[in-house]
């Protein structure tokens, strides 16, 4: 497992492999119809800044967020280590043997996948899935609320100050743009890490977000959201001009490039949602979303049962989206984090407690994939840290200022995050 | 144990809450605080009645707008500090009808889950829409947030009825370390935060770092993980009954699992002594100045807004002199608004609610108005973490295109089980009055006004129940 530090290898602007589409391709597209009465409409100001933007300036970021605490022990198996089978006699998925599906799918030698990941072996072969473990906040509260506010916002450790989240901060500081759809959140609440975006929108789905009613109802509704300072009145114009956005662009007649299927789950349709985004190329530069329901306690199974259940969801999902895009998954990149990982050890419920060291994912444009990064702290008794947790030996937050840094032109990304130094592991292009 | 497949994907998939775990927590506040633009919310109404209606009820309705005139604001605040058990006929009525209300845990155990959840959500918006006790009501919604319960885990659904009687509100307006006592016993709290398995040989730390970190002391009182894995000690063999023709479901301390060991909780000796472990660690908690402190902040944050900290102070010693009076705090917040209200933001319960309430709709509390609150960011008994729905208005404010589809379905009378009588409720006054129960001239709903002016009637309420006026409570 390789760990470079100390460079970056990116040009800094994401030029690489952004493929740009012109105008009149796009527009001939069956939603471009709508969108080109809109381009001609008195708003088209609006319009140009949303299509009219230089080629780096078109790549997406997509945020999955595994909430509750990722067991990355069992999703990267450590399986060369014999302290990964002392520690979860019951829990520990075993090593690989010829193509059986109950064991781990090798990648290194020493790491393999849980077999839920299946759907993204190929991705990692091939070079474009990258893997990272033992990566994490130095957050050492083991609360999920303290351990996501501190990932979201950026932060080392909980007790760190800063203004808003670390994508809000990204998307403030570069005015690259001011389409409604900028930053889009699949969620009915705002995430911290888009927290202070300016016109951040969260949605539920695209397909629902539709004011009941016709154009009488909406120009009323323009017009009491007119006036007010508070909060609400300056989100209820946020939600108006993505309303009249999306109005034009009709998302519920989104069919995935044919042979897709995304699977029926919250995740697996927020990100179909994101693809006919990004697909539309409305101004869109990051997405947040969630897959929920990591937090393991107990009967958490091993290659198959709840963990495997969530992790198919997941690689499932994902695979489906790297599909769907076709070649414009080149200027999007999704990167996969959790708040942190679980205890070494498994506990009493044949599961596992919260943790400190986790791992990430990243898929798709300029990641130099094919690769598990990071220092392997080992599982030794010694080796652990706290009440028995992987250490955590990469601040996750070099990953994301690489990201940054290399695909989304943010320069020096260090401004973001507080006290991060200058080593990145060179995960890009 | 073992989840079965179907309880293992519902606690994964599942639900629009599932998406919307943007906890509350402090850091997420500050940022909120210095980003966005300075937000002038608009202020409570001046009429004492109204407003005390708005805040500390679901807003105001004919009959009990006319009974706290009646009584006087300070009376009336001070009866419904201790409310009756009788409901209205019609609140019985409906109420008695949901099998949640007269079944126990183990003779639900033929219904489908999701019946139970949704007679959960029903009894909720029924009890607040028609219940006298507003307060009683109000604060119920904060303990029941307090003490969170997903009810998609495991068997938590059927657990959580009684939970909801002989925890939140058997307690809610009783003492504090009463109601933390009976969480602890409570099977859907057990069977929600992995209790009910934890065994000596390894122990489940799950509800011990919920019970200090979001139940009692708070993240920032200065318990160490140490602190943590000893609780879990403590409260091993804290479980339910399981046995067959025994009352299943039920608490059951299981001495075969406890762990027997000596242990030290902040510092002080747990003696070993089975059951009473647990016990001693409740009291222990609740009576520390911490927990006071941290309740404290959450029921000011709750009912005031922003942080006060000369009230938080007081509510502190006065929480630590009465043993976690609840009622002895009420009476100090409810002085404390008088003197300035501030303002909360609606979250989607509130907001239904008082729309309901507004209008003197009729409304069975069901699916259709269940599914709204759904598509709000809302659905009751279904968040699935443990700190509960958030309390900060960035948390809501993304979601007012599904208040305003409410709103205008409401208006249109399009609601299954809902009716709204439009003829009826502008015949005295207009819209604005009629919903915002001020006297035309009231100038900070001018704006609302203005934009209403010769709409037709079901737009114009809708319109005014849209208003960013009416997201406030």
């Amino acid at each position: 497992m390789a760990m470079r530090s100390g460079w970056s290898f990116c040009d800094g602007e994401g030029r690489l492999d952004a493929p740009r589409i012109d105008r009149r391709t796009f527009i001939g597209s069956a939603v471009g119809a709508a969108i080109g009465v809109w381009w001609a409409s008195p708003k088209s100001a609006l319009a140009q800044a949303a299509l009219s933007r230089p080629a780096e300036n078109r790549n997406v970021l997509v945020s999955i967020f595994l909430r509750g605490g990722a067991d990355a022990l069992n999703i990267i198996v450590p399986y060369g280590e014999d302290e990964y089978y002392r520690l979860r006699p019951s829990l520990a998925l075993a090593a690989p043997k010829g193509s059986d599906p109950t064991r781990v799918l090798d990648l290194d030698g020493f790491f393999g996948l849980n077999p839920a990941l299946e759907p993204l072996a190929g991705d990692y072969r091939e070079g474009r899935l990258a893997l990272v473990h033992a990566v994490g906040s130095h957050d050492d509260t083991h609360s999920h609320f303290e351990a996501m506010a501190t990932m979201e916002l950026g932060l080392r450790t909980n007790t760190d100050r800063v203004t808003g989240g670390w994508l809000a901060r990204h998307l403030n500081q570069r005015s690259t743009g001011n389409s409604p759809l900028r930053s889009v959140a699949f969620s009915a609440t705002m995430p911290d890490s888009l927290r202070g975006a300016h016109g951040a929108v969260a949605v539920n789905r695209l397909a629902d977000y539709r004011l009941g009613g016709g154009e009488e109802e909406l120009e009323a509704m323009r017009s009491l959201y007119s006036k007010g300072d508070d909060e609400i009145a300056a989100a209820g114009r946020d939600t108006l001009e993505v309303l009249a956005l999306l109005n034009r662009m009709d998302p519920s007649g989104y069919r995935p490039d044919k042979g897709v299927e995304y699977p029926d789950s919250p995740l697996g349709r927020a990100l179909c949602e994101t693809a006919f985004l990004v697909k539309q190329d409305v101004g869109l530069e990051v997405c947040c979303l969630d897959s929920t329901g990591w937090d393991s306690h107990v009967a958490q199974g091993t290659a198959s049962g709840w963990l495997y259940e969530l992790a198919r969801d997941l690689a499932e999902s994902i695979a489906a989206f790297r599909t769907d895009l076709g070649s414009e998954i080149n200027r999007v990149t999704i990167v996969v984090q959790s708040e942190f990982g679980r205890r070494a050890g498994e506990n009493s419920g044949l599961g596992t407690d919260h943790g400190s060291g986790g791992a990430m994912m990243l898929l798709g444009g300029g990641v130099r994939g094919g690769e598990v990064y990071g220092d392997w702290p080992g599982l030794a008794p010694d080796q652990l840290t706290g009440p028995g947790d992987l250490r955590v030996t990469t601040d996750y937050r070099t990953i994301l200022a690489e990201l940054l840094e290399c695909r989304h032109g943010s320069k020096p990304a260090d401004n973001l995050f507080p006290g991060l130094g200058g080593n990145r592991l060179g995960l890009f292009n | 144990m073992r989840l079965t497949r179907r309880e293992s994907l519902a606690l994964g998939a599942a639900t629009a809450a599932g998406s919307l775990l943007s906890g509350c927590n402090p850091a997420a506040n500050r940022a909120e605080d210095i980003l966005r633009q300075p937000a002038i919310p608009p202020r409570a109404s001046d009429d004492l009645a109204v407003a005390t209606l708005n805040r500390f009820g679901f807003g105001p309705n004919n009959q009990d707008l006319a009974a706290i005139r009646k009584a006087g604001v300070d009376t009336w605040f001070e009866d419904q500090l201790a409310p009756g058990s009788e409901e209205p006929g019609l609140l019985e009525f409906r109420l008695a009808r949901l099998d949640i209300q007269h079944l126990s845990p183990w003779e639900l155990r033929d219904w489908p889950m999701e019946n139970i959840i949704r007679q959960l959500q029903q009894a909720t918006v029924l009890r607040a829409v028609y219940s006298p006790w507003q307060v009683r009501e109000r604060i119920v919604d904060f303990w029941s947030n307090h003490f969170n319960i997903y009810c998609r885990k495991g068997l938590a659904a059927y657990r959580k009825p009684w939970d909801d009687r002989h925890v939140i509100r058997r307690h809610a307006l009783g003492a504090f370390p009463d109601m933390v006592m009976a969480s602890a016993k409570s099977t859907a709290m057990l069977v929600y935060l992995d209790q009910q398995n934890s065994h000596a040989r390894r122990p489940n730390e799950n509800y011990a770092r919920e019970l200090l970190e979001l139940h009692t002391l708070g993240v920032d009182a200065g318990y160490t993980q140490r602190d943590v894995m000893e609780v879990a000690r403590c409260f091993t063999g804290w479980s339910e009954e399981r046995g067959f023709l025994k009352r299943r479901g039920e608490f059951l301390f299981r001495p075969e699992l406890h762990d027997q060991g000596d242990k030290i909780v902040l510092g002080e000796r747990i003696s070993s002594g089975g059951v009473s472990e647990g016990e001693q660690v409740v009291r222990l908690i609740t009576h520390r100045p911490e927990t006071a402190k941290h309740i404290a902040s959450k029921l000011v944050e709750y009912y005031l807004g922003k942080p006060r900290p000369k009230l938080e102070a007081s509510l502190t010693e006065t929480y630590l002199e009465s043993g976690g009076d609840i009622p002895s705090l009420m009476r100090l917040i409810f002085a404390d608004f008088k003197n300035d209200p501030g303002t909360v933001v609606k979250r989607p319960l509130d907001f239904v609610v008082s729309a309901l309430r507004a209008t003197e709709s009729a409304t069975d509390g069901g699916s259709q108005v269940l599914d709204a609150m759904d598509r709000m960011g809302q659905p009751l008994n279904l968040w699935p973490m443990p700190d509960g729905y958030s309390m900060e208005t960035a948390a809501w404010s993304s979601s007012l295109l599904a208040r305003w589809n409410f709103a205008l379905q409401m208006s249109r009378d399009r609601i299954r089980g809902t009716t709204i009588d439009l003829d009826k409720l502008i015949k005295q006054t207009d819209v604005v009055s009629a919903v915002f129960r001020e006297e035309p001239e009231g100038s900070w709903l001018d704006h609302v006004r203005q934009q209403i002016d010769g709409q037709p009637p079901a737009l114009a309420l809708a319109l005014a129940l849209s208003s960013p006026e009416f997201q406030w409570r």
